[in-house]
């Protein structure tokens, strides 16, 4: 009889990390269906393009390098889908296929795979899309399910449009987007998944809230502002992401702030309609920065300020 | 109320099902096998040889000084021989095998009576003469904990039942069966050293034994029974008196400092024992459960082989992959089943082949769950990549040194990194690296006064 | 020293400059004009010929100077050299070539604290006789000609479909402008050098490999 020989633990959870994608995906159907609701079948197209794209890329490029194939961890699958939600129903089939490819091969593969990628893949793919096809990018047509025109209508920052229609998706702006409700949905089905914590999307949303509050004076702007444009939908899926956000309860903390403030800044005072995406990109960077040099508490080890105070 | 303290899993929720609800029997075998270095500190030294009859109590190892304790033969009978052995991973030990002539004959005992009238200072004494070491896992001498030096005092004494180890009900089932003799241990200690404050805690998953607890408490001095949360490693020493007592324990340091001592509540009971009958450490409880065939709580004489004790459980019903001692998040698993249980073992789990299999490492995905859930507030993720690259001063600025091997990261690693075993790894190699430098520090300076 | 010898070291000379320590792809020196001014195939040219000619000309005089600097003064007695070829250059192109002159802007002036130039000069010219100094300021401008031409026709493509102006790709292809922004320049400058570490690591693996068998 041979037993085997190994350290403790001797169980694991069962939540592998295809599991924790395959969340992320059902958490993301909602809003893929909203979309789909809302701009037709083009939108369908759209999303199934980004994501079986992505998935190819993966597999293409471990093929060609010689790797092991780790496409059965959906996390290529995830990057698509949000690839897709990100853009406006009309972008045309290769731009979102660029996208995702750009977003596997470049920013994910090329910086090591799954986990070792500095930028969230799916957004560096949109900032690319965006700096390259400008007018491509923020041409929304208006809702509806026979509308097939692009209109380059205002941007949806800037629409007006009431906080009834801003909260069920009647408004014009990328697939995902739009519809706050199935956004919630799908934060709420992560949260009770236990795949994410409510750190870092909770406190992104209200500082984002707070300071354009604090900006602005009016409690009914605000509420425009983070229910307009990508703030919600970045805040659950594309700050959320694991490889890019801090580990650590504080420097999350920082982290989501830093997203919210400057989505706000970026908003208010930028060039840009929109500064969710480079918000989130700036605060990736400084993620595991935040994590060196954020302390934190570890037990039996009374904080520095306590010791200077004994000093 | 219920307390706890900070991050924390919730491992293997349906593994005490098979045994909590089963009584403790008695089960003794043919031969034992006793070792001689159970606990923590120096191992103590055969003092029988082939051939001679033994009592039930009988010294058969002698401590060596004050951090050792003496081995007591578990049943009356032949000695079969006096050897040494390898005894799981460590160096091969002394090991004292008895034939059991089953006459269940005791040496004669020294009874010191009720526990509220015994004179204290003959109390800690007794414990060591009964040879009780930590019954939790860790073996630490019980003597020398309660042995305080001047300038250390002692307010709390905190008896641990929360049994957080997945698979294990050996400590809920004496609470159930026995509480009144657990008070009594605590008593003891109490008296023994003054202090007025007693807490038996209990994870609140198990509300018969809070209940059976509460009433053994009933009347008694000074103690109190506090329900804890239920999270694994509620029963972990240090996180145990953060939710008690609020009060942590320094880095590197003992709970005496932070005015507390933790016991066990097996250790209690044994306490009990030693005091009111005289009785030395002789016999625990352990549960056996996994794939055996009738998963039991046993009354063990120390020095049970695994074979034995497997065989009274009916016999594996599955082809046997893992044997462990203890629950499966801490617990040490077996080279194979001709090794005998010593005073801590509290458990035997055997896993089938199916469950066994080693799992196989992913890439880290750096979803930080490990980081939210080390009850010590360390970052693993960062540890294991100092440790990765054998960056030990750095793993040691991460303060890799504090970390209780829970094995919560693991646990809950997606990718399943092998987190908790590369910290214990880097733990042994840098305390290793520490002894060589102070024995390179005390030769230079020896060399400096022979100057 | 033979002729012949002589003859071997100065093409070694030339062809280090190209291949094996090209200033761009394998010193990463004087990036700062690679990324600005790659946006099209011909502005990279016209800057890798202008820091050519620079390079050639500072080179040379240096060489010749070398006996004569005291070497506490050295540095800004090459700077002074080096600006004055710069200005020369300058005053050439802002009469015969005035659209490249303005293409290039800020980055013509900026030749003067070019790594590269000042490398050179403190690494070779400063230690080496005349004739090898040229050729060796020579192989360096063209190894640096030639990767930003690289880079700028890379860009240019992507980003506007063309190359040295003529149109390649057709009227359908939408050109994609993060390539002519700054930070296509990074991306295609990152993407080339990775591209070019794994050709030149495979063939050192394929001679290991050769020299074990």
């Amino acid at each position: 009889m041979s037993l085997i020989l190994s350290s403790a633990p001797h169980i694991r959870t069962a939540k592998t990390t295809s599991r924790l994608m395959g969340n992320v995906l059902i958490a993301l159907l909602p809003c893929a269906a909203a979309g789909i609701y809302y701009f037709g079948l083009r939108a369908a197209l759209v999303l199934a393009v980004s994501t079986v794209s992505a998935v190819l890329a993966e597999f293409i490029w471990q093929k060609l390098s010689r790797k092991p194939i780790t496409i059965s961890d959906l996390s290529a699958a995830v990057t698509g889908l949000l690839i897709g939600l990100t853009v406006t129903p009309t972008a045309p089939w290769w731009m979102v296929m660029i996208g995702s490819f750009f977003a596997v091969i470049v920013v994910k593969q090329l910086f090591g795979g799954i986990g070792d990628n500095f930028l969230n893949p799916a957004l560096a793919a949109r900032a690319v899309l965006l700096a390259s096809w400008p007018a491509r990018m923020t041409s929304h047509p208006a809702v509806g399910f026979a509308n097939v025109d692009a209109v380059t209508s205002a941007t949806p920052l800037t629409t007006g449009a009431g906080i009834g229609d801003l909260l069920l998706g009647n408004v014009p702006g990328a697939i995902g987007e739009t519809c706050k409700i199935a956004i919630l949905l799908g934060l709420v089905y992560l949260l009770v998944s236990g795949t994410i914590s409510w750190r870092i999307s909770v406190v992104t949303i209200a500082s984002a809230f707070l300071f354009n509050w604090a900006l602005s004076g009016s409690l009914n702007d605000s509420l425009v502002a983070i229910l307009s444009g990508g703030l919600l939908f970045g805040a659950v899926y594309m700050a959320t992401d694991y490889a890019t956000s801090p580990m650590q309860a504080g420097s999350q903390y920082f982290y989501a702030i830093l997203i919210g403030v400057l989505t706000i800044i970026i908003r208010k005072f930028g060039v840009y309609p929109e500064g969710v995406t480079y918000a989130i990109l700036l605060a990736n960077i400084t993620a595991p920065l935040l994590d060196r040099f954020i302390p934190q508490k570890v037990y039996g080890i009374p904080s520095i300020r306590k010791e200077e105070k004994k000093a | 109320m219920k307390v706890t303290f900070r991050g924390g899993v919730h491992p293997g929720h349906k593994s005490k099902k098979p045994t909590q609800a089963l009584a403790v029997r008695e089960y003794v075998s043919d031969t034992v096998k006793i070792i001689m270095n159970m606990n923590i500190g120096a191992p103590a030294v055969p003092c029988v040889k082939k051939g001679d009859q033994v009592k039930i109590g009988q010294v058969i190892g002698e401590a060596q000084g004050f951090m050792s304790v003496p081995v007591h033969a578990s049943v009356s009978g032949t000695v079969l021989s006096v050897d040494n052995i390898p005894y799981l991973s460590e160096n091969p030990v002394g090991c004292v095998t008895i034939q059991n002539d089953f006459q269940d004959d005791w040496v004669e005992l020294e009874p010191l009576g009720d526990v509220e009238h015994v004179d204290p200072s003959k109390i800690v004494p007794a414990i060591q003469k009964a040879g009780i070491c930590g019954m939790g896992g860790a073996c630490f001498p019980t003597h020398v904990k309660l042995t305080l030096k001047p300038d250390q005092k002692c307010d709390t004494i905190i008896v641990n039942g929360a049994e957080c180890e997945t698979h294990l009900t050996a400590d809920h089932r004496l609470m159930l069966e026995n509480g009144k003799r657990i008070v009594d241990g605590l008593r003891a200690v109490m008296r023994a050293l003054d202090v007025k404050n007693g807490v038996i805690a209990i994870e609140d998953n198990k509300k018969d034994a809070i209940q059976a607890m509460k009433q053994a408490c009933f009347g008694r001095q000074g103690v109190r029974v506090q329900p804890l949360m239920t999270k694994y490693p509620q029963g972990g020493e240090k996180q145990l008196i953060q939710a008690v007592t609020g009060r942590q324990v320094p880095s590197g340091g003992l709970p005496i400092q932070v005015h507390v001592v933790v016991l066990n509540v097996g250790t209690c009971a044994a306490i009990a024992d030693a005091v009111i009958d005289g009785k030395p450490l002789v016999s625990r409880i352990t549960t056996v459960t996994g794939a055996v065939r009738t998963p039991s709580n046993l009354r063990l004489r120390i020095g049970t082989l695994v074979e034995d004790i497997i065989g009274e459980c009916g016999g594996f019903s599955e082809d046997p992959g893992k044997v462990i001692f203890g629950g499966a998040m801490t617990g040490l698993p077996l080279p194979n089943t001709d090794v005998p249980i010593a005073k801590s073992t509290n458990g035997i789990v055997v896993f089938n082949k199916h469950d066994a299999v080693s799992v196989e490492e992913g890439p880290c995905i750096r979803c930080g769950k490990c980081v939210s859930v080390c009850p010590i507030g360390l970052n693993p993720f960062q540890i294991k990549a100092a440790t990765d690259v054998d960056l030990l001063d750095r793993a040691k600025d991460l303060h890799v040194m504090d970390c209780i091997l829970c094995g919560s990261c693991s646990f809950v690693c997606p990718s399943r990194r092998w987190l908790t075993a590369s910290f214990k790894n880097a733990k042994q190699k840098i305390t290793l690296q520490a002894k060589k430098e102070a024995a390179q520090r005390a030769a230079a300076n020896q060399g400096g006064e022979q100057k | 020293m033979s002729a012949s010898d002589d003859k071997r070291n100065l093409g070694q000379v030339f062809m280090n400059g190209i291949l094996n320590e090209n200033p761009t792809f394998r010193l990463v020196l004087g990036t700062c004009p690679t990324l600005a001014t790659t946006t099209s195939a011909m502005n990279g040219f016209g800057m890798g010929l202008s820091v050519t000619f620079v390079l050639v000309c500072s080179n040379i005089v240096i060489s010749l100077l070398r006996k004569f600097i005291p070497d506490k003064v050295r540095i800004p007695s090459f700077i002074v050299v080096i600006a004055a070829f710069v200005t020369i250059l300058q005053l050439l192109l802002h009469a015969y070539v005035p659209s490249l002159y303005e293409s290039l802007g800020i980055f013509l002036p900026l030749i003067v604290v070019n790594c590269i130039i000042l490398a050179r000069a403190e690494a070779f010219a400063s230690k080496n006789p005349v004739v090898s100094s040229a050729v060796d300021g020579f192989g360096m401008g063209l190894g640096f000609t030639a990767a930003l031409t690289l880079i700028g026709c890379v860009r240019e493509l992507l980003g506007s479909g063309s190359i040295f102006g003529f149109q390649i790709l057709g009227d359908a292809y939408e050109p994609m402008l993060i390539f002519v922004l700054a930070s296509g320049g990074f991306l295609t400058y990152g993407l080339l050098l990775g591209i070019i570490n794994a050709i030149t690591n495979h063939r050192k693996l394929m001679k290991l490999e050769k020299g074990e068998n």
